[in-house]
């Protein structure tokens, strides 16, 4: 196993490379804003800086996972031809090492990124003296990668890395399309109604009742999805095979 | 003493002088710049991050530069990840820290809430709190880093090299002591305990030791058996991370809240020394056993 990952991060050296620089790239960012706003002129953070704080933080997060996920398909691309299938089929660890080597990279990759967005955090809790920690939405966001790779990497294997990027793409924009289609003709009263602003409004809502429950799953969901879709990936990896051009 | 030990011996005292010296020097360096100990201080929450992320990550620095110092290359180094047959302490690593801070709060429970039955005390148990509660152990998982930092220290280089030199309940022992005189800066500076308790600071370093020596049985077990070091490092991640307050905070009653805010930190300590000691001679038990053959192949494979 250690050979193939070994082969994994040599043939994507480049494209992890971009990745890691990426996610520190939007760290940096966050840590320059908090550098000029409240270290230099010797501030702490008000209650009225907070929300949008928090929005920065969660966005630059968003963009140093989401970003490197865009660049997965490489990963598959290098070994996209009969002759290379054929070859991983031959080897002892035959198609399902072949295959949990790329799962594992993936894991490998994401669990970087969320070392670097951490660091960068715990820093910038030190710059605010302890009034920003986004340590939770650093785990979310590490887990929705984990679920769109999930869904994605079989039809990687399956129809090839161009179409499974075009699935992942396909599910993503169904996402924001539902949610549109809710905010424009959906129950919107909980939001509206409300005495606080949206952002709080939505808050409130997302811990209210059992709602909390429900959300805490997720995680756990997109682990169980990651490692199911690793079972499916190792039994259609030969099927996919057949259908590679050369 | 032959010379393979003597070796060893060289490189066990400089990854020791490597991982204990910045502790040493730390702390009391922030304690005269801020005019009290460290972790009563208001003011020093940069200190309180500082340590508790990259303070924590120091042993796996001194095993790296240990191993570059020493030119031992990076043999055994615990950093593979193998489940074949192991998946039981794999699972215990998880099980085990949730399990016992659940223990630990039920004993809190009988030993300091009088008059408070237990219906009463854990009353708010319901789905928001499970879904919090499973949020807090989601979170752990980016705990896991820092917790890897001591582990691959500790574990993944201290406790193979005190193994070579000395029999294995022993070098458990010193392991595990050891690891808990590294936290001494932290103890005297108020992290476990705060500074008011009897017998304050020596009392708390010794409980601490004790904890550690407990600890560092069901860890060492578990990165012998996996040959891996993550496990450590998911438990030590979740020992962290889930305490027994948090069962408290979660499912308690505001009368256990506030029954609980009147114990002080040392005495809350004592039943978690209790439960973590009975696990800990278990562990040890466990330890002294012998591997199955197989374990011999993955060592090999390791």
């Amino acid at each position: 196993m250690s050979g193939l990952l070994y082969k994994n991060f040599r043939l994507n050296l480049a494209s992890m490379i971009f990745s890691l620089i990426t996610a520190a790239f939007c760290c940096l960012t966050m840590l320059l804003v908090c550098l000029f706003a409240f270290v230099l002129p010797g501030k702490t953070p008000e209650a009225d800086d907070m929300q949008s704080l928090t929005f920065g933080f969660a966005a630059c997060y968003f963009l140093a996972f989401w970003l490197p996920s865009m660049a997965s398909s490489t990963l598959f691309q290098v070994d996209e031809s009969k002759t290379c299938c054929a070859f991983a089929m031959s080897l002892p660890q035959g198609a399902k090492g072949h295959v949990e080597a790329k799962y594992y990279y993936i894991l490998i990759l994401n669990l970087s990124i969320m070392f670097i967005t951490f660091v960068s955090d715990t820093v910038t809790a030190m710059m605010t003296g302890g009034m920003t920690d986004n340590t939770l939405v650093i785990v979310l966001l590490f887990a929705l990668v984990l679920l769109l790779s999930a869904i994605e990497i079989p039809f990687m294997i399956r129809f090839g890395s161009q179409r499974g990027m075009a699935i992942k793409g396909a599910v993503v924009g169904g996402i924001i399309i539902f949610a549109l289609l809710y905010l424009l003709f959906g129950d919107m009263s909980w939001l509206l109604e409300s005495d606080n602003d949206p952002l709080t409004a939505l808050m409130e809502w997302l811990q209210s009742g059992d709602m909390v429950f429900w959300l805490s799953l997720f995680p756990y969901v997109s682990v169980i999805a990651y490692y199911l879709s690793c079972r499916i990936s190792v039994k259609i990896y030969r099927k996919g095979a057949e259908n590679y051009e050369q | 003493m032959s010379s393979s030990k003597k070796l060893t011996l060289k490189r066990l005292l400089i990854y020791l002088v490597l991982a204990f010296v910045p502790f040493y020097i730390i702390i009391p360096a922030m304690w005269s710049y801020f005019g009290e100990p460290v972790f009563i201080c208001e003011d020093a929450v940069v200190a309180v991050y500082c340590f508790g992320v990259f303070g924590m990550m120091i042993p796996s620095f001194a095993h790296l530069i240990t191993r570059l110092v020493t030119k031992e290359g990076f043999k055994n180094s615990f950093l593979g990840a193998y489940f074949k047959g192991k998946m039981g302490y794999w699972t215990a690593s998880v099980i085990v820290p949730i399990g016992y801070s659940a223990v630990i709060a039920v004993l809190v429970w009988e030993l300091y809430m009088d008059g408070v039955s237990f219906s009463d005390a854990f009353g708010n148990i319901g789905l928001q709190s499970a879904g919090i509660l499973l949020i807090q152990i989601a979170y752990s998982v980016i705990c896991f880093f820092p917790a890897f930092g001591e582990e691959w220290g500790w574990r993944g280089y201290m406790m193979p090299k005190l193994m070579e030199l000395m029999p294995k309940p022993l070098a458990v022992l010193v392991g595990g002591v050891l690891w808990g005189l590294w936290h001494a800066p932290l103890t005297v500076a108020g992290h476990n305990f705060g500074v008011d308790y009897p017998g304050y600071p020596f009392v708390g370093i010794g409980m601490m030791c004790l904890m550690c020596t407990a600890l560092n049985a069901f860890l060492t077990l578990l990165t012998e058996r996996t040959k891996s070091v993550y496990p450590a490092a998911f438990t030590h991640a979740l020992n962290n991370n889930i305490n027994m307050t948090i069962w408290f905070l979660l499912f308690g009653s505001e009368t256990a809240v506030e029954k609980l805010n009147g114990v002080t930190k040392f005495s809350l300590f004592l039943p978690m020394i209790c439960v973590t000691a009975v696990g800990g001679i278990i562990c040890f038990a466990l330890l002294m056993k012998k591997e199955k053959p197989e374990s011999a192949e993955l060592d090999k494979a390791a």
